[in-house]
């Protein structure tokens, strides 16, 4: 019988899934990335005399601040914050792209910075503030990147633009006025398919009151 | 009946009355004499707010009371028979609530006994095991489905599913399938009949040649990769099944679905509200959506089945490669006479891989054959994919003219010029000298010039010409709503890929009843509208669907005035809808639209419409030209694309703004097929090695050129509203006009795509030898 790796075509040769790899050790890759080691790196077998707890592997009680609402939430430590977010606190606007780390549509800010939600597991967002595509604009009005998204055309289909929404806002939050280079270095994480950059380059610019290039206004394609 | 109209057709510069049959029922024609006002413009999406929000609800966003998680267990293995699937284990996993093997050759083909849900008994094995058993043909084809309360659950429970294979020999190698002894996919063997065409006799021309050039060039596998990935939510309501979709064409999955379960079509709904994208690869209700259904209707509560970016790489279609011979004979002065094109391509375990759409009507040649063959091989199958065969077949054909004109020492374009047809409503001379002026194509160096250069950094130029039929026509259906308050719905069932459906019906409507886009209130994406429409493929969607959407608009506005004309004290023929206002035509008495509709009390007024037939001797070829500019580093093999300059034409343009985006969008793709795109398969396992978004590369913001899409409005109307299709056009020429530049940059003919460093390096050692 063939169940060796690579059944189901999912695994690598080790037989190891990325999220049995953030089990194993027990935080997610977003945070490791960040520099944002976790205090509760459980070691196999329990450190002795240490105050670690152990949690799982059926749900636990999990809370978490999202836009500014605390909520608690049970769920199986190997849940990431992305599926925590999406499955548990209807927060769809967060979008499951490569679930991977690869494409940013899952972008999320932690603490004001973005991360990406599928590379972290819902534990280790505990007592953070995070914000979503969906606490971006302020109540009733479209945050500034919000707006120069839609004017620019910076969206078609619209499935990456979430992330690239979150990116760019954490972009300008740290550098209000990005160069184009540093715009594109900022967003180099983020996939689309449609075919948009140029324009998402050209709303991000706009907000920052840089035009994209030395071109007249009502000529959003031609940027970049 | 057809009745006689005078129209004014053609573009700036060339416009001129014509006299063309036209239904009698249709409104006045949107030709170039016509004055819009919404029309034309730069309109902002009306779905914009929806979708920088993360309100926009995608099918994967779907959640349902009750709903449950599916997941497909897939064949590890490239070619093999299913003796046994053994899925009590995985029945018991608490949590657990269907379980579906795919064991019989039919599993796809009818509903089968397992759906009562129970645990096949012994009799039941028996018997499975006299019958024929399921040959699993590639690496990631379906074997069983579950669904459980959560997603983690359901991935368990996959675990716990037992399979028996017989491991069968398998053939993954394009060229390694068409030997004799290869692995047969299918008992008839790889490789289909060619598919011959000629016209004219090729050998004569070759006679007549002065020149003769030859040259192989190949194409990988494309992947589509649309960033939402296949999937359904599906719900049944007794015998009745409502499924969210991730579709490009609603009417077609929900007549699967109705034909799988072999229930009246009335019985089923299909919505895509929003959708992901697809590129030609969601067609149809497909494996996803009837084992959503199935799952749903096992486990007798919703399921939602979404793949995963793997799968999604697996199992749910390409462009085929392609290896294409090219010999084109020209004259002296570069005109052509001949061009035999010999082509072989997979796509898989099905689906054509012809290519010679650019051979047979890019340029003028009197004689042209070609030979087309598909060759099969042990991996996922062929979908359309943005202009389908085109793509491939440009960038080779492209790249051999351009050869054709540097052996004859002809500038590139002044050969394409040499060798054009001149068509109706066909303005690709013009996009030609505005597109050229725009790159600088005058600093193209020759290809001595380009030979003897030495700089580490070299740059070059190329371009090439695009071109797509008209498709789109009968039958589109749609309907304009106008309530007592004033607000108005404008409604089609078809679906918004992404190239700003919503926002074009909002247009149309507007400018028909004088009001703003914003004020349209647009439903899509709804077979329970009974507004038909054909699927979001071949560039149809808009050319099908806005001239019905004009005839609802306009029998909606005349009913309006009707009622208006009383409070006016006017003849309804002398009243006009503009600015949000019913008035008096020539600046006369006027109320507002919401006054005018009030009178209606609390009825509405509800006007539908049909696409009218195209009308003869109308609609022709949209055409275009691209210049690209790149620099290829000679060090490291690295090519940039600093520039490429799009002209293209659409017929009338509805929305200059997200037109231009769809040009954009053209060219991106073309420039990651150019530099970027691969699949690649492991010969000896039958596996794909990159079916995900790193090893699989997708340009990103660091490969961005600067792109000017120039959009030529060119009135050669078709239909009432004048609109011809654009979302495949502008992926056709970018591959082959950046395989040109970077040829031009390093003296050496580029012959394979990805153009990837290796192959750069390769090509300038090559030549140095």
């Amino acid at each position: 019988m063939a169940r060796s790796a690579g059944k189901r075509g999912k695994r690598g040769k080790t037989g190891l899934t990325r999220r049995a790899f953030l089990k194993g050790i027990g935080i997610g890759g977003g945070a490791l990335g960040s520099g944002l080691l976790a205090s509760e790196v459980v070691p196999k077998g329990g450190a002795k005399g240490s105050a670690v707890t152990r949690l799982g592997p059926g749900p636990v009680p999990i809370t978490l601040k999202v836009n500014g609402r605390v909520s608690t939430v049970h769920l199986e430590p190997r849940v990431t914050l992305l599926d925590a977010l999406r499955d548990r606190l209807d927060l769809t606007g967060s979008k499951k792209i490569c679930d991977r780390g690869e494409c940013g549509g899952c972008a999320v800010l932690l603490e004001g910075k973005p991360v990406f939600a599928c590379m972290m597991l819902a534990l280790d967002a505990r007592g953070r503030s995070i914000t979503t595509i969906e606490g971006i604009a302020a109540k009733g009005a479209l945050h500034p990147v919000q707006e120069a998204f839609i004017a620019k055309d910076a969206l078609q289909c619209g499935f990456c633009t979430p992330g690239f929404v979150v990116a760019s806002k954490a972009l300008l939050d740290e550098n209000p006025r990005p160069s184009l280079d540093q715009v594109r270095e900022a967003l180099g994480g983020h996939l689309c398919r449609c075919g948009t950059y140029p324009r998402v380059f050209e709303a991000v610019l706009s907000v920052s009151g840089r035009p994209a290039r030395a071109q007249g206004p009502g000529d959003p394609g031609r940027s970049a | 009946m057809a009745r006689a109209r005078r129209l004014r057709v053609g573009y700036e510069g060339t416009l001129k009355e014509v006299e063309l049959q036209v239904p009698e029922t249709e409104p006045p024609i949107w030709d170039a004499a016509a004055r819009l006002l919404v029309v034309g413009q730069s309109v902002r999406r009306v779905d914009g707010p929806a979708k920088v929000t993360g309100a926009a609800k995608y099918t994967y966003d779907v959640r349902l009371p009750g709903m449950l998680h599916g997941k497909i267990l897939r064949s590890p293995h490239a070619h093999a028979r299913i003796l046994s699937i053994d899925t009590a284990k995985a029945r018991a996993l608490p949590g657990v609530r269907a379980v579906i093997a795919f064991e019989r050759p039919d599993s796809f083909a009818t509903v089968e006994n397992e759906d009562s849900g129970r645990p096949i008994d012994e009799a039941e094995k028996k018997e499975a095991a006299g019958a024929r058993k399921r040959h699993l043909l590639f690496a990631g084809e379906e074997v069983a489905a579950l669904a459980a309360a959560t997603p983690e659950i359901a991935e368990d429970a996959l675990d716990l599913i037992e399979v028996k294979y017989e491991v069968l020999p398998h053939v993954v190698d394009l060229d390694a399938a068409r030997e004799p002894g290869a692995p047969k996919v299918f008992p008839e063997g790889n490789v289909r009949k060619p598919e011959v065409h000629e016209t004219g006799s090729v050998e004569e021309g070759f006679k007549a040649a002065d020149l003769v050039v030859e040259g192989t060039y190949r194409t990988p596998v494309h992947l589509h990769n649309a960033l939402e990935t296949h999937g359904a939510v599906a719900r049944w309501e007794g015998n009745r099944l409502t499924v969210y979709a991730s579709t490009q064409g609603v009417f077609g999955f929900r007549d699967d679905l109705a034909r799988y379960f072999k229930i009246p079509a009335t019985d089923v709904r299909v919505v895509t509200d929003y959708l992901g994208g697809g590129f030609g690869a969601k067609f149809g209700a497909g494996v996803v959506g009837i084992v959503a259904a199935r799952l749903a209707r096992v486990a007798k509560a919703p399921v939602k089945l979404m793949l995963d970016r793997h799968e999604e790489n697996l199992a749910t279609g390409n462009r085929p490669s392609s290896v294409q011979w090219i010999k084109i004979g020209a004259k002296k002065d570069g005109t052509l006479t001949a061009i035999h094109l010999k082509s072989y391509g997979t796509g898989g375990i099905a689906g054509g891989a012809g290519v010679s759409g650019p051979v047979r009507t890019l340029y003028a040649c009197p004689n042209i054959r070609t030979d087309e063959q598909d060759v099969l091989i042990n991996a996922g199958f062929a979908m359309p994919f943005r202009a389908p065969g085109y793509v491939q077949g440009a960038f080779a054909f492209e790249s051999a003219l351009d050869e054709v004109a540097d052996r004859l020492g002809i500038d590139p374009l002044e050969l394409r010029k040499r060798n054009y047809t001149d068509k109706p409503a066909k303005a690709l001379l013009q996009m030609y000298e505005t597109a050229a002026r725009a790159i600088g194509w005058d600093r193209r160096r020759s290809p001595a010039a380009a030979a003897a250069a030495r700089g580490a950094v070299r740059r070059g130029f190329g371009m090439g010409t695009a071109v797509w039929p008209m498709y789109g026509g009968p039958k589109a259906d749609a309907k304009v709503i106008i309530h007592s308050d004033g607000t108005v719905e404008c409604i089609c069932g078809t679906q918004d890929i992404g190239g700003g459906t919503r926002t074009a019906m909002a247009m149309v409507t507007a400018e028909v009843l004088g009001l703003s886009p914003e004020a349209i209130r647009v439903s899509l994406g709804d077979t329970g509208t009974g507004m038909y429409s054909p699927a979001s493929g071949g560039s149809v969607t808009l050319t099908s669907i806005l001239p019905a959407v004009r005839g609802a608009a306009e029998g909606a506005r005349e009913k309006l005035l009707k009622t208006a004309a009383p409070a006016l004290a006017a003849h309804p023929e002398d009243l006009e809808l503009r600015d949000g206002r019913v008035g008096v035509k020539g600046g006369g008495k006027s109320i507002p639209f919401a006054q005018a509709a009030g009178r209606l009390q609390s009825a509405v007024i509800s006007s539908q419409a049909s696409r009218a037939e195209n009308y003869q001797g109308a609609g022709f070829d949209v055409w275009g030209a691209q210049f690209a500019e790149v620099e290829v580093d000679t060090g490291t093999g690295k090519v940039k694309v600093l520039k490429v300059v799009a002209a293209q034409d659409c017929g009338r343009t509805i929305n200059r703004l997200t037109a231009e985006s769809q040009v954009n969008g053209g060219v991106i793709m073309g420039l990651s097929f150019a530099l970027l795109e691969q699949r690649t398969m492991d010969a000896a396992t039958g596996i794909v090695m990159n079916p995900n978004l790193e090893d699989y590369k997708i340009a990103g913001t660091l490969e961005m050129p600067e792109i000017v899409p120039i959009l030529m409005d060119v009135h050669d109307p078709a239909n009432n509203v004048g609109v011809k299709g654009l979302g495949e056009p502008p992926v056709v020429p970018t591959a082959g006009a950046i395989a040109n530049a970077v040829s031009n940059a390093i003296g050496a003919r580029v012959r394979e795509l990805p153009i990837t460093p290796d192959r750069v390096l390769a090509l300038l050692a090559g030549k140095e030898a």
